[in-house]
Protein backbone atom coordinates (compact mmCIF):
# COMPACT_ATOMS: atom_id res chain seq x y z
CA UNK A 1 0.00 0.00 0.00
CA UNK A 2 2.90 2.35 0.02
CA UNK A 3 2.58 4.05 -3.70
CA UNK A 4 -1.45 4.64 -2.48
CA UNK A 5 -2.94 7.58 -1.63
CA UNK A 6 -5.89 8.46 0.68
CA UNK A 7 -7.82 10.15 -1.81
CA UNK A 8 -11.03 7.88 -2.42
CA UNK A 9 -11.27 6.97 -5.85
CA UNK A 10 -14.21 4.64 -5.21
CA UNK A 11 -16.66 5.29 -2.89
CA UNK A 12 -19.99 3.17 -2.38
CA UNK A 13 -22.39 4.08 0.01
CA UNK A 14 -24.93 1.52 1.12
CA UNK A 15 -25.76 -0.52 -2.12
CA UNK A 16 -28.90 -2.50 -2.48
CA UNK A 17 -29.72 -4.22 -5.21
CA UNK A 18 -32.79 -6.72 -5.62
CA UNK A 19 -34.01 -8.31 -8.82
CA UNK A 20 -37.54 -9.31 -9.47
CA UNK A 21 -40.38 -7.94 -6.93
CA UNK A 22 -40.74 -9.12 -3.66
CA UNK A 23 -42.85 -12.30 -3.66
CA UNK A 24 -41.85 -12.86 -6.65
CA UNK A 25 -40.96 -16.63 -7.33
CA UNK A 26 -37.53 -14.95 -8.81
CA UNK A 27 -37.31 -12.38 -6.51
CA UNK A 28 -33.78 -12.23 -5.19
CA UNK A 29 -31.86 -9.62 -2.73
CA UNK A 30 -28.06 -9.92 -3.92
CA UNK A 31 -26.75 -6.90 -2.03
CA UNK A 32 -27.77 -5.32 1.40
CA UNK A 33 -26.54 -1.98 2.45
CA UNK A 34 -22.91 -2.41 1.37
CA UNK A 35 -20.40 -0.20 1.85
CA UNK A 36 -17.00 0.09 0.93
CA UNK A 37 -14.19 3.23 0.40
CA UNK A 38 -11.34 2.28 -2.51
CA UNK A 39 -8.23 4.33 -2.26
CA UNK A 40 -6.59 5.53 -5.81
CA UNK A 41 -3.94 3.47 -6.60
CA UNK A 42 -5.42 0.36 -4.65
CA UNK A 43 -6.35 -3.25 -5.69
CA UNK A 44 -9.16 -4.32 -4.14
CA UNK A 45 -10.49 -8.23 -4.72
CA UNK A 46 -13.96 -9.10 -3.99
CA UNK A 47 -14.40 -12.66 -2.46
CA UNK A 48 -17.28 -14.32 -1.81
CA UNK A 49 -19.09 -17.42 -2.45
CA UNK A 50 -21.22 -17.86 -5.62
CA UNK A 51 -24.04 -15.82 -5.99
CA UNK A 52 -23.14 -13.25 -3.11
CA UNK A 53 -23.64 -10.22 -4.96
CA UNK A 54 -19.88 -9.85 -5.59
CA UNK A 55 -20.53 -9.26 -9.24
CA UNK A 56 -23.33 -7.58 -8.85
CA UNK A 57 -21.67 -5.22 -6.53
CA UNK A 58 -18.70 -5.07 -9.32
CA UNK A 59 -21.76 -4.49 -11.95
CA UNK A 60 -23.14 -1.08 -10.27
CA UNK A 61 -20.00 1.08 -9.67
CA UNK A 62 -19.28 0.11 -13.61
CA UNK A 63 -22.84 1.48 -13.84
CA UNK A 64 -23.75 -1.56 -15.65
CA UNK A 65 -26.21 -1.88 -13.45
CA UNK A 66 -28.37 0.25 -11.51
CA UNK A 67 -28.25 -0.10 -7.66
CA UNK A 68 -32.04 -0.58 -5.84
CA UNK A 69 -30.77 2.17 -3.24
CA UNK A 70 -27.75 3.73 -1.96
CA UNK A 71 -25.38 5.15 -4.24
CA UNK A 72 -21.80 4.74 -5.69
CA UNK A 73 -19.46 7.77 -6.64
CA UNK A 74 -15.87 6.99 -8.61
CA UNK A 75 -13.39 10.24 -8.31
CA UNK A 76 -15.90 12.28 -6.87
CA UNK A 77 -18.71 12.32 -9.23
CA UNK A 78 -21.44 9.94 -9.26
CA UNK A 79 -22.28 7.02 -11.12
CA UNK A 80 -25.79 7.21 -13.37
CA UNK A 81 -24.59 4.78 -16.23
CA UNK A 82 -21.33 3.56 -17.73
CA UNK A 83 -18.46 5.95 -17.25
CA UNK A 84 -16.27 4.75 -20.22
CA UNK A 85 -13.71 8.11 -19.33
CA UNK A 86 -12.90 6.71 -15.77
CA UNK A 87 -14.08 3.06 -16.02
CA UNK A 88 -12.65 0.01 -18.19
CA UNK A 89 -13.84 -3.14 -17.60
CA UNK A 90 -12.26 -6.87 -17.92
CA UNK A 91 -14.87 -9.50 -18.26
CA UNK A 92 -14.50 -13.32 -17.19
CA UNK A 93 -15.93 -14.97 -20.87
CA UNK A 94 -14.05 -13.74 -23.93
CA UNK A 95 -15.63 -9.98 -24.70
CA UNK A 96 -13.68 -9.45 -27.59
CA UNK A 97 -15.54 -9.20 -30.76
CA UNK A 98 -14.70 -12.27 -32.92
CA UNK A 99 -15.38 -10.30 -36.18
CA UNK A 100 -12.60 -7.87 -35.69
CA UNK A 101 -8.74 -8.75 -35.28
CA UNK A 102 -6.80 -7.84 -31.95
CA UNK A 103 -5.79 -4.81 -32.90
CA UNK A 104 -8.92 -3.80 -34.34
CA UNK A 105 -10.57 -5.00 -31.07
CA UNK A 106 -8.30 -2.70 -29.35
CA UNK A 107 -9.03 0.27 -31.16
CA UNK A 108 -12.78 -0.07 -31.42
CA UNK A 109 -13.17 0.20 -27.58
CA UNK A 110 -11.42 4.07 -28.33
CA UNK A 111 -13.54 4.62 -30.95
CA UNK A 112 -16.45 4.04 -28.61
CA UNK A 113 -14.77 5.54 -25.82
CA UNK A 114 -14.29 9.25 -27.96
CA UNK A 115 -10.50 8.99 -28.79
CA UNK A 116 -9.29 10.35 -31.73
CA UNK A 117 -8.29 8.15 -34.93
CA UNK A 118 -4.75 9.15 -35.14
CA UNK A 119 -3.98 8.32 -31.72
CA UNK A 120 -5.50 5.24 -31.76
CA UNK A 121 -2.93 3.33 -33.40
CA UNK A 122 -0.09 4.11 -31.34
CA UNK A 123 -1.91 3.43 -28.14
CA UNK A 124 -3.11 -0.03 -29.34
CA UNK A 125 -0.01 -1.33 -30.39
CA UNK A 126 1.39 0.44 -26.97
CA UNK A 127 -0.82 -1.76 -24.90
CA UNK A 128 -0.29 -4.90 -26.84
CA UNK A 129 3.08 -4.79 -26.13
CA UNK A 130 2.56 -4.06 -22.59
CA UNK A 131 0.67 -7.13 -22.23
CA UNK A 132 3.31 -9.09 -24.08
CA UNK A 133 1.60 -9.65 -27.14
CA UNK A 134 3.08 -7.27 -29.99
CA UNK A 135 3.26 -9.72 -32.39
CA UNK A 136 -0.55 -10.52 -32.63
CA UNK A 137 -1.95 -7.45 -33.94
CA UNK A 138 -3.64 -9.07 -36.91
CA UNK A 139 -4.71 -12.29 -35.03
CA UNK A 140 -8.41 -13.17 -34.80
CA UNK A 141 -9.40 -13.95 -31.23
CA UNK A 142 -10.50 -16.80 -32.41
CA UNK A 143 -7.24 -17.96 -33.01
CA UNK A 144 -5.85 -17.08 -30.18
CA UNK A 145 -5.36 -19.18 -26.72
CA UNK A 146 -7.83 -18.51 -23.43
CA UNK A 147 -4.94 -16.70 -21.94
CA UNK A 148 -4.10 -14.52 -24.70
CA UNK A 149 -7.61 -13.54 -25.28
CA UNK A 150 -7.74 -12.39 -21.33
CA UNK A 151 -4.20 -10.62 -22.24
CA UNK A 152 -5.67 -8.83 -25.15
CA UNK A 153 -8.77 -8.02 -23.48
CA UNK A 154 -6.75 -6.56 -20.66
CA UNK A 155 -4.71 -4.71 -23.19
CA UNK A 156 -8.08 -3.03 -24.49
CA UNK A 157 -9.00 -2.08 -20.60
CA UNK A 158 -5.51 -0.24 -20.64
CA UNK A 159 -5.28 1.64 -23.63
CA UNK A 160 -8.23 3.18 -22.67
CA UNK A 161 -6.67 4.97 -20.03
CA UNK A 162 -8.75 5.26 -17.53
CA UNK A 163 -8.58 5.56 -13.43
CA UNK A 164 -10.15 2.64 -12.90
CA UNK A 165 -10.26 -0.76 -13.84
CA UNK A 166 -13.12 -3.48 -13.14
CA UNK A 167 -12.45 -7.39 -13.45
CA UNK A 168 -14.93 -9.43 -13.48
CA UNK A 169 -13.41 -12.69 -12.57
CA UNK A 170 -10.68 -12.41 -15.60
CA UNK A 171 -8.90 -15.32 -15.65
CA UNK A 172 -11.90 -17.65 -14.26
CA UNK A 173 -12.31 -19.66 -17.36
CA UNK A 174 -8.30 -20.31 -17.59
CA UNK A 175 -6.57 -23.18 -15.88
CA UNK A 176 -4.59 -22.92 -12.92
CA UNK A 177 -0.89 -22.75 -14.90
CA UNK A 178 -1.75 -20.23 -17.42
CA UNK A 179 -4.01 -18.00 -14.39
CA UNK A 180 -0.64 -18.28 -11.78
CA UNK A 181 1.16 -16.65 -14.73
CA UNK A 182 -1.12 -13.92 -15.59
CA UNK A 183 -1.21 -12.76 -12.20
CA UNK A 184 2.55 -12.61 -11.81
CA UNK A 185 2.22 -10.42 -14.85
CA UNK A 186 -0.76 -8.54 -14.01
CA UNK A 187 0.59 -7.49 -10.92
CA UNK A 188 3.98 -6.26 -12.18
CA UNK A 189 2.29 -4.66 -15.29
CA UNK A 190 -0.27 -2.54 -12.29
CA UNK A 191 2.86 -1.96 -9.93
CA UNK A 192 3.74 0.30 -13.13
CA UNK A 193 0.29 2.06 -13.88
CA UNK A 194 -1.13 2.94 -10.30
CA UNK A 195 -4.04 2.39 -11.73
CA UNK A 196 -7.51 1.84 -9.03
CA UNK A 197 -7.85 -1.94 -9.52
CA UNK A 198 -11.05 -3.60 -8.34
CA UNK A 199 -10.88 -7.58 -9.06
CA UNK A 200 -13.65 -10.21 -8.42
CA UNK A 201 -12.30 -13.55 -7.80
CA UNK A 202 -13.09 -17.22 -6.35
CA UNK A 203 -9.64 -17.97 -5.66
CA UNK A 204 -8.10 -17.73 -2.82
CA UNK A 205 -3.97 -17.53 -3.46
CA UNK A 206 -4.99 -15.10 -6.53
CA UNK A 207 -6.91 -12.71 -3.79
CA UNK A 208 -4.00 -12.96 -1.74
CA UNK A 209 -1.23 -12.87 -4.14
CA UNK A 210 -2.71 -9.43 -6.32
CA UNK A 211 -4.60 -7.70 -3.48
CA UNK A 212 -3.84 -4.71 -1.26
CA UNK A 213 -7.22 -5.24 0.66
CA UNK A 214 -9.42 -8.17 0.31
CA UNK A 215 -13.57 -7.77 0.57
CA UNK A 216 -15.14 -10.66 1.89
CA UNK A 217 -18.39 -11.09 0.83
CA UNK A 218 -21.14 -12.84 3.01
CA UNK A 219 -23.64 -15.35 2.14
CA UNK A 220 -26.85 -13.98 0.23
CA UNK A 221 -28.02 -11.35 0.45
CA UNK A 222 -24.54 -10.32 0.30
CA UNK A 223 -22.78 -7.15 2.57
CA UNK A 224 -19.09 -6.92 2.90
CA UNK A 225 -18.45 -8.92 6.19
CA UNK A 226 -14.65 -8.18 6.88
CA UNK A 227 -11.79 -6.53 4.78
CA UNK A 228 -8.13 -8.22 5.59
CA UNK A 229 -5.06 -6.03 4.68
CA UNK A 230 -2.10 -7.36 2.85
CA UNK A 231 0.38 -5.38 3.67
CA UNK A 232 2.90 -6.36 0.99
CA UNK A 233 5.03 -3.99 -1.82
CA UNK A 234 3.88 -4.59 -5.49
CA UNK A 235 5.25 -5.84 -7.81
CA UNK A 236 5.02 -9.44 -5.54
CA UNK A 237 7.45 -12.15 -6.88
CA UNK A 238 6.63 -15.98 -6.93
CA UNK A 239 8.27 -16.43 -3.66
CA UNK A 240 5.51 -14.14 -1.73
CA UNK A 241 3.33 -17.17 -2.88
CA UNK A 242 5.85 -19.55 -0.60
CA UNK A 243 6.40 -16.76 1.98
CA UNK A 244 4.39 -18.18 5.97
CA UNK A 245 2.97 -14.34 5.14
CA UNK A 246 1.43 -15.47 1.84
CA UNK A 247 -0.28 -18.31 3.89
CA UNK A 248 -1.16 -16.96 7.16
CA UNK A 249 -3.16 -14.57 5.31
CA UNK A 250 -4.49 -17.47 2.73
CA UNK A 251 -5.54 -19.00 5.90
CA UNK A 252 -7.14 -16.68 7.72
CA UNK A 253 -8.87 -15.77 4.12
CA UNK A 254 -10.54 -19.72 4.06
CA UNK A 255 -11.80 -19.40 7.60
CA UNK A 256 -13.50 -16.39 6.69
CA UNK A 257 -15.26 -18.10 3.99
CA UNK A 258 -15.57 -21.29 4.92
CA UNK A 259 -19.32 -20.64 7.04
CA UNK A 260 -20.20 -18.13 3.97
CA UNK A 261 -20.05 -21.32 1.89
CA UNK A 262 -21.43 -23.83 3.66
CA UNK A 263 -24.23 -21.20 4.56
CA UNK A 264 -24.76 -20.61 0.67
CA UNK A 265 -24.56 -24.40 -0.19
CA UNK A 266 -27.52 -24.78 2.63
CA UNK A 267 -29.44 -21.93 0.90
CA UNK A 268 -29.27 -23.59 -2.07
CA UNK A 269 -29.73 -27.12 -0.84
CA UNK B 1 14.49 -63.73 -74.46
CA UNK B 2 17.81 -61.59 -73.79
CA UNK B 3 18.18 -59.94 -71.04
CA UNK B 4 17.85 -56.65 -72.86
CA UNK B 5 13.77 -57.72 -74.42
CA UNK B 6 13.63 -58.85 -70.81
CA UNK B 7 14.10 -55.06 -69.67
CA UNK B 8 12.04 -53.32 -72.65
CA UNK B 9 9.49 -55.41 -71.39
CA UNK B 10 9.70 -54.87 -67.55
CA UNK B 11 9.73 -51.16 -68.56
CA UNK B 12 6.55 -51.43 -70.59
CA UNK B 13 5.29 -53.26 -67.79
CA UNK B 14 6.08 -50.65 -65.55
CA UNK B 15 4.67 -47.88 -67.46
CA UNK B 16 1.14 -49.16 -67.76
CA UNK B 17 1.29 -49.84 -64.47
CA UNK B 18 2.17 -46.10 -63.37
CA UNK B 19 -0.50 -45.03 -66.13
CA UNK B 20 -2.73 -47.30 -64.43
CA UNK B 21 -1.81 -46.00 -60.81
CA UNK B 22 -1.81 -42.33 -62.44
CA UNK B 23 -5.25 -43.40 -63.67
CA UNK B 24 -6.71 -44.58 -60.28
CA UNK B 25 -5.14 -41.56 -58.27
CA UNK B 26 -7.37 -39.16 -60.64
CA UNK B 27 -10.41 -40.98 -60.08
CA UNK B 28 -9.88 -41.27 -56.60
CA UNK B 29 -9.31 -37.54 -56.62
CA UNK B 30 -12.43 -37.25 -58.70
CA UNK B 31 -14.36 -39.13 -56.44
CA UNK B 32 -13.31 -37.21 -53.10
CA UNK B 33 -13.96 -33.74 -54.66
CA UNK B 34 -17.22 -32.89 -54.21
CA UNK B 35 -17.49 -29.82 -56.67
CA UNK B 36 -16.23 -32.67 -59.13
CA UNK B 37 -19.21 -34.51 -58.70
CA UNK B 38 -21.51 -31.89 -58.65
CA UNK B 39 -20.68 -30.93 -61.95
CA UNK B 40 -20.34 -34.13 -63.45
CA UNK B 41 -23.91 -34.61 -62.02
CA UNK B 42 -25.22 -31.53 -63.71
CA UNK B 43 -23.27 -32.35 -66.85
CA UNK B 44 -25.26 -35.78 -66.42
CA UNK B 45 -28.47 -34.56 -66.00
CA UNK B 46 -28.04 -32.04 -69.37
CA UNK B 47 -26.65 -34.51 -71.22
CA UNK B 48 -29.51 -37.21 -70.20
CA UNK B 49 -31.82 -34.54 -71.23
CA UNK B 50 -30.51 -33.93 -74.86
CA UNK B 51 -29.98 -37.82 -75.65
CA UNK B 52 -33.35 -37.85 -74.47
CA UNK B 53 -35.21 -35.42 -76.17
CA UNK B 54 -33.38 -35.92 -79.52
CA UNK B 55 -34.51 -39.52 -79.66
CA UNK B 56 -36.84 -40.61 -76.91
CA UNK B 57 -39.04 -37.91 -76.10
CA UNK B 58 -41.87 -35.94 -77.83
CA UNK B 59 -40.41 -32.78 -78.98
CA UNK B 60 -43.76 -30.71 -78.77
CA UNK B 61 -43.45 -31.43 -74.57
CA UNK B 62 -39.52 -31.61 -74.30
CA UNK B 63 -37.17 -30.06 -76.94
CA UNK B 64 -33.53 -31.15 -76.64
CA UNK B 65 -31.20 -28.43 -74.41
CA UNK B 66 -28.94 -27.58 -77.28
CA UNK B 67 -32.20 -26.18 -79.05
CA UNK B 68 -33.55 -24.16 -76.50
CA UNK B 69 -30.18 -22.75 -76.24
CA UNK B 70 -29.64 -21.92 -79.74
CA UNK B 71 -33.17 -19.85 -79.25
CA UNK B 72 -32.11 -17.84 -76.97
CA UNK B 73 -31.31 -15.09 -79.76
CA UNK B 74 -34.79 -15.32 -81.09
CA UNK B 75 -36.03 -15.42 -78.08
CA UNK B 76 -35.67 -11.88 -77.02
CA UNK B 77 -36.65 -10.83 -80.61
CA UNK B 78 -39.92 -12.31 -79.05
CA UNK B 79 -42.36 -8.66 -79.23
CA UNK B 80 -42.37 -6.95 -75.77
CA UNK B 81 -40.03 -9.82 -74.29
CA UNK B 82 -37.36 -7.48 -73.35
CA UNK B 83 -40.37 -5.34 -71.85
CA UNK B 84 -41.83 -8.03 -69.88
CA UNK B 85 -38.04 -8.84 -68.69
CA UNK B 86 -37.78 -5.37 -67.68
CA UNK B 87 -41.49 -5.34 -65.64
CA UNK B 88 -40.13 -8.41 -63.88
CA UNK B 89 -37.08 -7.14 -62.85
CA UNK B 90 -38.46 -3.88 -61.61
CA UNK B 91 -41.25 -5.83 -59.57
CA UNK B 92 -38.97 -8.16 -58.59
CA UNK B 93 -36.25 -5.10 -57.02
CA UNK B 94 -38.60 -3.03 -55.52
CA UNK B 95 -40.44 -5.88 -53.60
CA UNK B 96 -37.17 -7.04 -52.70
CA UNK B 97 -35.86 -4.12 -51.71
CA UNK B 98 -39.02 -3.12 -49.43
CA UNK B 99 -38.71 -6.84 -47.94
CA UNK B 100 -35.26 -6.27 -47.00
CA UNK B 101 -35.25 -3.32 -45.32
CA UNK B 102 -38.48 -3.97 -43.48
CA UNK B 103 -37.82 -7.50 -42.77
CA UNK B 104 -34.20 -6.63 -41.10
CA UNK B 105 -35.93 -4.07 -39.26
CA UNK B 106 -38.63 -5.73 -37.89
CA UNK B 107 -35.91 -8.48 -37.05
CA UNK B 108 -33.89 -6.75 -35.48
CA UNK B 109 -36.30 -5.49 -33.03
CA UNK B 110 -38.07 -9.15 -32.56
CA UNK B 111 -34.53 -10.57 -31.73
CA UNK B 112 -33.71 -7.92 -29.43
CA UNK B 113 -36.27 -7.10 -27.21
CA UNK B 114 -38.25 -9.98 -25.83
CA UNK B 115 -41.11 -8.39 -25.11
CA UNK B 116 -41.67 -7.84 -29.08
CA UNK B 117 -40.93 -11.43 -29.53
CA UNK B 118 -42.98 -13.17 -27.15
CA UNK B 119 -45.74 -10.69 -28.55
CA UNK B 120 -45.35 -11.01 -32.76
CA UNK B 121 -43.52 -13.84 -33.52
CA UNK B 122 -46.19 -16.04 -32.89
CA UNK B 123 -47.97 -14.15 -35.18
CA UNK B 124 -45.24 -13.92 -37.65
CA UNK B 125 -44.58 -17.46 -37.56
CA UNK B 126 -48.28 -18.12 -38.00
CA UNK B 127 -48.81 -15.98 -41.52
CA UNK B 128 -45.26 -17.30 -42.51
CA UNK B 129 -46.89 -21.20 -42.22
CA UNK B 130 -50.03 -20.23 -44.03
CA UNK B 131 -50.08 -21.24 -47.71
CA UNK B 132 -50.25 -17.61 -48.68
CA UNK B 133 -50.96 -18.54 -52.12
CA UNK B 134 -54.85 -18.13 -50.98
CA UNK B 135 -54.32 -14.84 -50.47
CA UNK B 136 -53.25 -13.73 -53.69
CA UNK B 137 -57.51 -12.93 -55.10
CA UNK B 138 -57.09 -10.58 -52.28
CA UNK B 139 -53.67 -8.98 -53.43
CA UNK B 140 -55.39 -8.58 -56.45
CA UNK B 141 -58.17 -7.10 -55.47
CA UNK B 142 -56.94 -4.63 -52.83
CA UNK B 143 -53.97 -3.76 -55.09
CA UNK B 144 -55.54 -3.72 -58.66
CA UNK B 145 -54.44 -6.01 -61.66
CA UNK B 146 -50.90 -3.89 -62.24
CA UNK B 147 -47.59 -3.62 -61.00
CA UNK B 148 -48.71 -2.40 -57.42
CA UNK B 149 -50.52 -6.16 -56.57
CA UNK B 150 -47.13 -7.71 -57.98
CA UNK B 151 -44.91 -5.87 -55.98
CA UNK B 152 -47.34 -6.34 -52.72
CA UNK B 153 -47.27 -9.73 -53.43
CA UNK B 154 -43.86 -10.11 -53.81
CA UNK B 155 -43.08 -8.55 -50.60
CA UNK B 156 -45.45 -10.28 -48.76
CA UNK B 157 -43.70 -13.41 -49.70
CA UNK B 158 -40.10 -12.49 -48.74
CA UNK B 159 -40.72 -10.15 -45.74
CA UNK B 160 -41.35 -13.35 -43.28
CA UNK B 161 -38.34 -15.22 -44.04
CA UNK B 162 -36.24 -12.04 -43.84
CA UNK B 163 -37.85 -11.25 -40.45
CA UNK B 164 -37.62 -14.72 -38.77
CA UNK B 165 -33.87 -14.92 -40.01
CA UNK B 166 -32.83 -11.78 -38.83
CA UNK B 167 -34.44 -12.40 -35.76
CA UNK B 168 -33.26 -15.59 -35.01
CA UNK B 169 -29.65 -14.34 -35.21
CA UNK B 170 -29.63 -11.35 -33.27
CA UNK B 171 -31.30 -13.15 -30.94
CA UNK B 172 -28.14 -15.43 -29.67
CA UNK B 173 -25.68 -12.39 -29.70
CA UNK B 174 -23.72 -13.20 -26.58
CA UNK B 175 -24.91 -10.21 -23.34
CA UNK B 176 -21.26 -9.56 -22.44
CA UNK B 177 -20.25 -8.71 -25.85
CA UNK B 178 -23.06 -5.93 -25.62
CA UNK B 179 -21.91 -5.39 -21.96
CA UNK B 180 -18.54 -4.45 -23.10
CA UNK B 181 -19.73 -1.89 -25.98
CA UNK B 182 -21.33 -0.22 -23.06
CA UNK B 183 -18.98 -0.27 -20.58
CA UNK B 184 -16.88 1.48 -23.42
CA UNK B 185 -19.44 4.08 -24.05
CA UNK B 186 -20.56 2.72 -27.60
CA UNK B 187 -23.55 4.90 -28.73
CA UNK B 188 -27.12 3.10 -29.97
CA UNK B 189 -25.52 3.19 -33.66
CA UNK B 190 -21.94 1.83 -32.92
CA UNK B 191 -23.75 -0.75 -31.64
CA UNK B 192 -25.66 -1.76 -34.17
CA UNK B 193 -22.67 -1.15 -36.77
CA UNK B 194 -20.31 -3.18 -34.45
CA UNK B 195 -21.43 -5.69 -32.57
CA UNK B 196 -25.13 -6.32 -33.38
CA UNK B 197 -25.02 -6.32 -37.66
CA UNK B 198 -21.40 -8.02 -37.39
CA UNK B 199 -22.86 -10.50 -35.72
CA UNK B 200 -26.01 -11.31 -37.42
CA UNK B 201 -24.11 -10.89 -40.94
CA UNK B 202 -24.16 -14.77 -41.72
CA UNK B 203 -28.27 -14.43 -41.67
CA UNK B 204 -28.14 -11.94 -42.73
CA UNK B 205 -26.86 -12.94 -45.85
CA UNK B 206 -29.19 -16.39 -45.40
CA UNK B 207 -32.11 -14.06 -45.19
CA UNK B 208 -30.76 -12.36 -48.36
CA UNK B 209 -30.77 -15.53 -50.32
CA UNK B 210 -34.26 -16.50 -48.69
CA UNK B 211 -36.27 -13.54 -49.27
CA UNK B 212 -34.61 -13.25 -52.88
CA UNK B 213 -36.13 -16.78 -53.89
CA UNK B 214 -39.12 -16.14 -52.04
CA UNK B 215 -39.97 -12.70 -53.47
CA UNK B 216 -39.05 -13.90 -57.03
CA UNK B 217 -41.77 -16.50 -56.23
CA UNK B 218 -44.36 -14.16 -54.94
CA UNK B 219 -44.07 -12.00 -58.42
CA UNK B 220 -43.98 -14.97 -60.60
CA UNK B 221 -47.29 -16.52 -59.30
CA UNK B 222 -48.92 -13.44 -59.34
CA UNK B 223 -47.62 -13.11 -62.77
CA UNK B 224 -48.98 -16.37 -63.70
CA UNK B 225 -52.25 -15.76 -61.94
CA UNK B 226 -53.38 -12.27 -63.73
CA UNK B 227 -51.37 -12.19 -67.30
CA UNK B 228 -50.95 -8.69 -68.33
CA UNK B 229 -47.32 -8.37 -68.74
CA UNK B 230 -44.25 -9.73 -67.08
CA UNK B 231 -42.14 -13.08 -67.48
CA UNK B 232 -45.33 -14.94 -65.89
CA UNK B 233 -47.25 -14.00 -68.48
CA UNK B 234 -45.34 -15.22 -70.92
CA UNK B 235 -44.68 -18.46 -69.57
CA UNK B 236 -48.43 -18.72 -69.27
CA UNK B 237 -48.66 -17.67 -73.08
CA UNK B 238 -46.15 -20.01 -74.09
CA UNK B 239 -47.39 -23.00 -71.97
CA UNK B 240 -51.32 -22.75 -73.56
CA UNK B 241 -49.71 -22.14 -76.87
CA UNK B 242 -47.56 -25.07 -76.89
CA UNK B 243 -44.08 -23.00 -77.66
CA UNK B 244 -42.36 -25.05 -75.43
CA UNK B 245 -38.69 -24.07 -76.85
CA UNK B 246 -39.75 -20.99 -75.77
CA UNK B 247 -41.01 -21.74 -72.27
CA UNK B 248 -38.19 -23.94 -71.81
CA UNK B 249 -35.78 -20.60 -72.86
CA UNK B 250 -37.88 -18.92 -70.52
CA UNK B 251 -37.10 -20.88 -67.50
CA UNK B 252 -33.75 -21.06 -68.01
CA UNK B 253 -33.54 -17.57 -68.38
CA UNK B 254 -35.08 -17.23 -65.05
CA UNK B 255 -33.60 -20.31 -63.48
CA UNK B 256 -29.46 -18.65 -64.33
CA UNK B 257 -30.41 -15.50 -63.14
CA UNK B 258 -31.63 -16.89 -59.63
CA UNK B 259 -28.66 -18.89 -59.25
CA UNK B 260 -26.40 -15.55 -60.09
CA UNK B 261 -28.17 -13.61 -57.65
CA UNK B 262 -27.56 -16.11 -55.03
CA UNK B 263 -23.98 -17.08 -56.02
CA UNK B 264 -23.23 -13.52 -55.64
CA UNK B 265 -24.74 -13.31 -52.42
CA UNK B 266 -23.03 -16.23 -51.16
CA UNK B 267 -19.95 -15.19 -52.28
CA UNK B 268 -20.15 -11.89 -50.69
CA UNK B 269 -21.02 -13.82 -47.27
CA UNK B 270 -18.13 -16.25 -47.63
CA UNK B 271 -15.89 -12.85 -47.99
CA UNK B 272 -17.27 -11.13 -45.13
CA UNK B 273 -17.41 -14.35 -42.82
CA UNK B 274 -13.73 -14.66 -42.89
CA UNK B 275 -13.08 -14.30 -39.09
CA UNK B 276 -14.98 -17.40 -38.75
CA UNK B 277 -12.17 -19.68 -39.52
Amino acid sequence: MDCTSARPSIQALDVSKHFGTPGDKIYVQALLKTSIEIRAGELVCFIGPSGCGKSTMLNIIGGLLTPSSGSVSVMGGPINGPSPRQIAYVFQENALFPWYNVIDNIKLGMEFQGVDRAEREDRAHEALKAVGLPNFAHHFPGQLSGGMKQRVALARALSLDTDVILMDEPFGALDEQTRMVLGEDLSVLLSQTGKTIVFVTHSLGEAVFLSDRVAVFSARPGRIKKMINVDEAHPRSPDFMTSDKFGDLRNELYRQLHDEIRKTVEQVA
Amino acid sequence: MTVLEKGARTNMAASVQSEEAGLRHLWSKFVSSPGALRLALVIGFFAAWEIYASFFANPRFLPPISEVVLSLPKFFQIRNMTLALGITAFEVAVAFVMAVAIGVAVGIALGFSRVLNQTFMPIVLLIYATPNAVFLPLFMLLFGLGVTSKIAYGFAHGVFPIIITVAAGVANLKPVLLASARSMGASRYQILRHVIFPHMLPNFFAAMRLGMATTLLGVILSELFVSQAGIGHFARLFSMTFQTVNLYALILLVTTIAIIINEILRRQEARLSKWRD
